[in-house]
């Protein structure tokens, strides 16, 4: 888990690196609110595909393996991104390097093949949280570091990188046993990753993360960008008037975010543990049955107060207090954590033989929803910069809760229900 | 109904985890409250 946490917490580092120097990168290109939010949103491009790829090469090849291709190449191309002379240049390298976050997908195998199902909820907490702390910290502390020399700290992070790489080789290993390894490994084919991808309880877990980590990430490449424009007046009559003042500033504001909504994940993840123990269900919709369903209401209880602290930070936004729109920020950060913790307490437990793939489903299909986030956050139609939040939630967040209260109502194996049948998938091989 | 349940002894250790990590948050969202009401929080104004 220390191995697993540690690679992903410096790719976590790379992947938001590049929002950490927005407002340099800003000022040295001339780049608009439209550019900001795409330069945000391309963060998060290579993630769904990315994700899926990664989860199912985790199964077949070993998390180890895995690991260590993705922090060698990611590195490679920060190094190259710290010579980058033109715009284009530079946005196609760091995409490349925003690919780093595939990793978690990655990491989540590996520690669901070491722990056992009672402790899962807190190893997902502490592998997830202490990782994503990695963009909060970036945030807080290369702008610090660095001031708007971007370029060094792109080329320091890819050396750092190759290094972790060469550690996570020579100590990783895959599984606690041969026998866990070989079941991920025989479970990763065509049929087995089309199986979990059409089960609606797959698709509730991984839309449902979609509202969670999928808000984070676009939350850290969008807020240090907010906070610049929406905020320009406050930061201004602060004192914080140059590009690197306000780069510090508003890094640190975002920052809450990502700090809260990590560092708070293992509770979460721990919160899910004491639903199960205490046996815990308040909704009257969701099953009762199963033997992790209190892990399924305590993932309802997030969504919920999610949902709510959406629309409270458009109204701390439309208040134009600044102070207030970082404790709500802290508050949604904790929001987050909830979703994303009580997500991943559930997914190794319905889909204990294919770890690595439910993961790359759950985890990658729903970063997509991170490239949405920023575009609708800063569109142009919308009448200031911070309705987009209150939007998001009610467009998007009530209708995924609705689902995900339809999908978990199944009292047997909420697995097997999807479009097609487990036997259809799978045929002979019918282990989920 | 409360479950009972033997935990192996790295949980205890993961549970103290935890809640160092949630100081640190509650700490660093402080820190950055302080900022937005001083205008300071080590930025050199020169």
């Amino acid at each position: 888990m220390i191995l697993a946490a540690t690679g992903f917490f410096w790719c976590f580092l790379l992947w938001f690196s590049t929002a950490a120097f927005s407002p340099s990168i800003r000022a040295e290109y001339s780049l608009d609110l439209t550019d900001m939010a795409i330069l945000a949103s391309s963060a998060i491009w290579m993630a769904p595909i990315g994700r899926i790829v990664a989860g199912w090469a985790s199964d077949k090849f070993g998390a180890r393996n895995t690991f260590v291709i993705i922090l060698i190449y990611c590195g490679i191309f920060s190094i190259f991104s710290s010579f980058a002379t033109d715009y284009k240049t530079l946005f196609i390298l760091r995409v490349i390097v925003a690919s780093a976050g595939v990793s978690f997908v990655v990491g989540v195998q590996h520690v669901s093949q070491w722990f056992e199902k009672e402790e899962i909820g807190v190893a997902m907490g502490l592998y997830a949280g202490t990782g994503n702390a990695g963009a909060g910290i970036g945030m807080f502390l290369l702008p610090r570091i660095y001031g708007t020399d971007y370029s060094s700290a792109f080329l320091h992070l890819g050396i750092i990188a190759l290094v972790i790489a060469g550690i996570y080789f020579l100590r990783g290993v895959d599984a606690k046993d041969e026998e866990t390894r070989l079941r991920a490994k025989s479970t990763a084919n065509v049929r087995g990753t089309l199986f979990v991808w059409t089960r609606f309880a797959a698709i509730a877990l991984m839309l449902g993360y979609g509202i969670s980590f999928g808000l984070e990430i676009a939350m850290n490449a969008w807020l240090p960008g907010y906070y610049a424009l929406g905020f320009a007046s406050n930061l201004e009559s602060l004192g914080y008037t140059t590009v690197k003042q306000i780069q510090i500033a508003v890094g640190t504001f975002a920052a809450v975010q990502s700090f809260n909504a990590s560092l708070f994940r293992p509770f979460s993840g721990y919160m899910s543990d004491l639903f199960q123990r205490r046996n815990w269900m308040p909704y009257p919709l969701i099953t009762k049955k199963l033997p992790y369903s209190p892990r399924i209401h305590w993932l309802v209880t997030a969504l919920l107060v999610i949902t709510v602290s959406m629309i409270l930070l458009t109204l701390a936004g439309l208040s134009g207090i600044l102070p207030l729109s970082v404790v709500v920020l802290a508050i949604f950060g904790i929001a987050i954590s909830f979703g994303t913790g009580s997500t991943f307490a559930i997914v190794p437990l319905m889909f204990k033989d294919r770890p690595g793939t439910a993961t790359g489903f759950i985890g990658g299909v729903s970063t997509s929803f991170g490239i949405i986030y920023p575009l609708i956050f800063g569109a142009k139609a919308l009448a200031n910069i911070h309705i987009g939040y209150a939007i998001a939630a009610i467009v998007i967040f009530i209708p995924v809760i609705l689902f995900v209260l339809w999908a978990m109502r199944y009292d047997e194996s909420p697995e097997d229900h999807g479009i097609g049948s487990k036997e259809y998938w799978l045929g002979e091989n019918t282990e989920v | 109904m409360t479950e009972e349940v033997k935990y192996d002894p790295w949980y205890k250790y993961g549970v103290i985890a935890l809640y160092v990590e949630m100081f640190l948050a509650i700490a660093f969202s402080i820190f950055a409250l302080y900022m937005t009401l001083t205008g300071s929080g080590g930025i050199s104004r020169h």
